[in-house]
């Protein structure tokens, strides 16, 4: 009761008179902060955002000094952003208000300019008094054409209108980026993210080793979460991919498009392309099945607000060297070093699962990897050797050596976040989307129009506004003379003139 | 001949062709482009309205060549950078001739038009792979087919915006001087033929909104977050934000003239650099990008 006491005696006139209030309700504002946003947004495209500064140096990275004083790894969480962000969103608070309250009183009383300039003038051929070819014009714009009567403070001058209100949609997408605004508020505070690696058959509880900024913040530590996640099976699809025989060098290509010589997709060096990655998973929930499917990119899973997503999977092999019961456990595309062997083994990505051929037919794939041997010669160059493909049951031979696969292990690796901010994105999101469709293709339209007797005829004064793509005066004033021609009297031939 | 070796030998025929075909669409919009400029040169209508007609040839043939490529891969033709520059040409050169059809003898426009449609099939033909490559997990979702449709009808229109722009901040101090008409423009046509370029980008702005929301909206079911700070998205929300700082600027009777009109070339620019700046930027920077599939 207090607080609500307090709410009204504050003096809200004298607040929107105030300079700053009134500078900070200016269009010329919201414009000077979307530069300073597009500012940052620039300085976050040119530097790579969340990475390390070693990695960025080691890249080659420049303007390290720059980089470290204006945390220009890390632009978007750096206060001047935040700032900038922020006094955008206080800019189009007050915007969306201010424009709620002129629209409000608006709704029933439209205001429109003193001075009335027609741009058409129709005489009426309707031979009655002024007054009755008012009502007929007026039926002909409410009944026949469809607009809805507005009142005017001048009682000659009579306004009418037709289609959703541009202002109103305005104000609605205006407010739709405010409540985005708010759904990524939403996300910066409450969401939080991070991975999980699952081998088949495997249970595992999921504690989150990050949290969200609000707990952080308050000292909380990341909680286990009450349920199990299984994953049942990981399925991998790959699709026969021809290699394409199609020259680099622009003069050759110029050869093919002379017709001296063809491109040509060839087998002997097919790829393997992704097609799908699936886990089938099971969440688990004291003893029992909660929830059960298969996800993949593009399809997660949800459960108690956490969505679990396919994000990538892990290969680890062991290979052995000769009859050597002792193996060697690597993963994929990681470098190994055996003794013996001069250089380091390197095993490319495992294919196995199932290939779609391009005849349309399916087959099992006999589980490979390609095997590359890197060497670094006396001056530190770096030498990588082909070793070709080294199968699940076969072998290669380096010095003497022969080097085979004993196990393969696949493992799916998948991200889960939890972020508050998601369904009210989409939700303000869409709305934008149907505000904004509607205000710039839909079609509005304002007639101004006045009734005035010359030469003994009443005239109809008429002025156009027009808003949205769809909006065409052209068709309008076609519309209202056919109308009108409907209207006017037959002339009497009998009748001596 | 084995069943593989006659689907693969059939689809290296119809890339031949397709490939011939593009080299011939660039030649016409080549043309096209000589024959405009010639029309800049002497002012004379004649080589203007050929210029449209030869673009009316090549936009069909290449709609022809856009059809043959979906046949071809049995999805939408946008997937590689090579199908993106070929899509970016065609939808550019259709949108500027849907808006030329009510103009009478204006044809300056259709220079930056034509440049940017045959430089684009040039840098395809030239330094892409042709390869018809199979849709990637990740581009294998409902939102694929209207988030690439939808944001580059959004840069078709822009660009047309651009260059309506580009010929009005040209041509307006001789106009405006009322010596004589020039180019199909005089001083009652020019500021309708400027308003264009207003409600073009009007236009493109809800287009571009929905390109972006959708790819977020895809992005959070693919990658599991709806904004990465990717360069490409980065790209896209300075582009989006230009332009929406354009349609701000026309209600402020200051900013109204040049500064507006400098706001809708800088859109344009930032519209490039998000299609193909950007991923010259990261290679150049070294900057890691989620899109670089479409590279």
């Amino acid at each position: 009761m207090i607080i609500l006491t307090k709410i009204k005696s504050i003096n809200w006139q004298g607040i929107r008179e105030n300079k700053l209030y009134k500078r900070f309700a200016s269009l010329k504002t919201s414009c000077i902060f979307l530069g300073i946003l597009i500012g940052f947004y620039i300085i976050g495209a040119i530097f790579p955002q969340d990475a390390v500064l070693d990695d960025y140096i080691k890249s080659g990275g420049g303007f390290t000094s720059f980089v470290i004083f204006f945390d220009l790894l890390n632009v978007f969480n750096t206060p001047g952003f935040l700032i900038a962000a922020s006094l955008l969103s206080i800019n189009l608070t007050i915007c969306a208000f201010e424009i709620f309250l002129i629209l409000r009183s608006q709704s029933k009383t439209v205001s429109e300019g003193l001075q009335f300039t027609p741009q058409f003038t129709f005489p009426l051929d309707i031979n009655t008094q002024l007054e009755d070819a008012g009502e007929i014009v007026k039926e002909i714009f409410k009944k026949e054409m469809g607009f809805t009567e507005k009142t005017f403070t001048c009682q000659e001058i009579n306004i009418m209108e037709k289609g959703w209100s541009y202002r109103w949609l305005t104000w609605g997408y205006h407010l739709a980026i405010l409540f985005c605004l708010f759904g990524f508020f939403m996300t910066y505070i409450f969401a939080f993210e991070d991975e999980i690696t699952l081998y088949p058959g495997e249970a595992a509880t999921i504690k989150p080793a990050a949290t969200n900024r609000w707990n952080k913040s308050w000292g909380n530590k990341p909680q286990e979460l009450d349920f199990k996640l299984i994953l049942d099976e990981f399925i991998t699809e790959y699709n026969q991919f021809p290699k394409l025989d199609y020259p680099a060098d622009k003069l050759s290509r110029l050869a093919i498009a002379m017709g001296w010589k063809d491109p040509k997709y060839l087998l002997k060096e097919e790829s393997y392309a992704p097609k799908d990655w699936k886990s089938r998973l099971k969440i688990i929930k004291g003893n029992q099945v909660v929830l059960e499917k298969t996800i993949e990119v593009n399809d997660p899973l949800s459960y108690q607000g956490i969505t679990f997503y396919q994000a990538a999977y892990k290969q680890i092999l062991k290979v052995q060297i000769d009859d050597n019961p002792i193996s060697f456990e690597t993963e994929t595309d990681h470098e190994l070093i055996i003794p013996g062997i001069d250089g380091m083994l390197k095993f490319g990505a495992i294919r196995t699962g199932t290939l779609f051929k391009k005849d349309g037919g399916t087959e099992k794939i006999k589980t490979f990897t390609e095997a590359a041997l890197i060497r670094k010669d006396k001056s530190g160059k770096t030498e990588i050797e082909k070793l070709g493909k080294l199968e699940h049951d076969g072998s290669l031979y380096i010095d003497d050596k022969r080097i085979s696969i004993r196990e393969f292990k696949e493992a799916s690796v998948l991200s889960y976040r939890y972020d508050p901010g998601v369904p009210i994105l989409w939700w303000s999101g869409v709305t934008l989307l149907i505000a904004m469709a509607l205000r710039v293709f839909g079609a509005w339209y304002r007639i101004i129009y006045r009734l005035e007797e010359k030469d003994g005829m009443p005239h109809l004064l008429l002025k156009i506004k027009t808003r949205g793509i769809m909006a065409d005066e052209e068709r309008l004033i076609k519309r209202l003379k056919h109308s009108l021609e409907k209207w006017a009297e037959p002339i009497d031939l009998d009748e001596p003139v | 001949m084995s069943n593989l070796e006659t689907i693969l030998s059939r689809d290296s025929y119809i890339l031949a062709v397709e490939i011939r075909l593009f080299w011939l669409v660039a030649l016409i919009y080549g043309v096209c482009l000589i024959l405009y400029l010639i029309h800049l040169a002497t002012k004379k209508t004649g080589p203007g309205r050929m210029g449209t007609n030869m673009l009316w040839l090549g936009v069909i043939t290449h709609a022809g060549l856009i059809l043959l490529r979906t046949f071809e891969g049995q999805r939408a033709p946008f997937q590689t950078l090579y199908e993106s520059l070929s899509w970016f040409a065609w939808s550019t050169s259709i949108a500027y001739l849907y808006v030329e059809r009510r103009w009478e003898d204006i044809y300056l426009p259709g220079i930056l038009v034509t440049a940017l449609s045959m430089g684009a099939c040039l840098y395809a033909l030239l330094t892409r792979s042709p390869a018809v490559e199979p849709l990637s997990p990740p581009l294998q979702s409902y939102w694929f087919e209207w988030h690439v449709a939808l944001a580059f009808l959004s840069y078709a229109v822009f660009v047309v915006s651009c260059s309506i722009e580009i010929v009005y901040l040209t041509i307006k101090p001789s106009v405006k001087k009322g010596l004589r008409p020039e180019y199909g423009l005089n001083t009652n046509n020019l500021e309708t033929f400027h308003r264009q370029s207003f409600r073009l980008a009007l236009f493109g702005f809800p287009l571009l909104t929905f390109g972006i929301f959708s790819g977020a909206a895809w992005a959070n079911e693919a990658w599991g977050r709806y904004w990465g700070w990717d360069p490409k998205e980065t790209w896209s929300l300075i582009t989006w934000t230009v332009f929406a700082i354009y349609l701000h600027s026309m209600s402020i009777p200051r900013w109204k003239g040049i500064p507006a009109s400098t706001f809708n070339i800088l859109g344009f620019i930032c519209m490039l650099m998000t299609f193909i700046g950007v991923n010259w930027l990261a290679r150049l920077l070294g900057i890691p990008s989620l899109h670089l599939y479409a590279m």
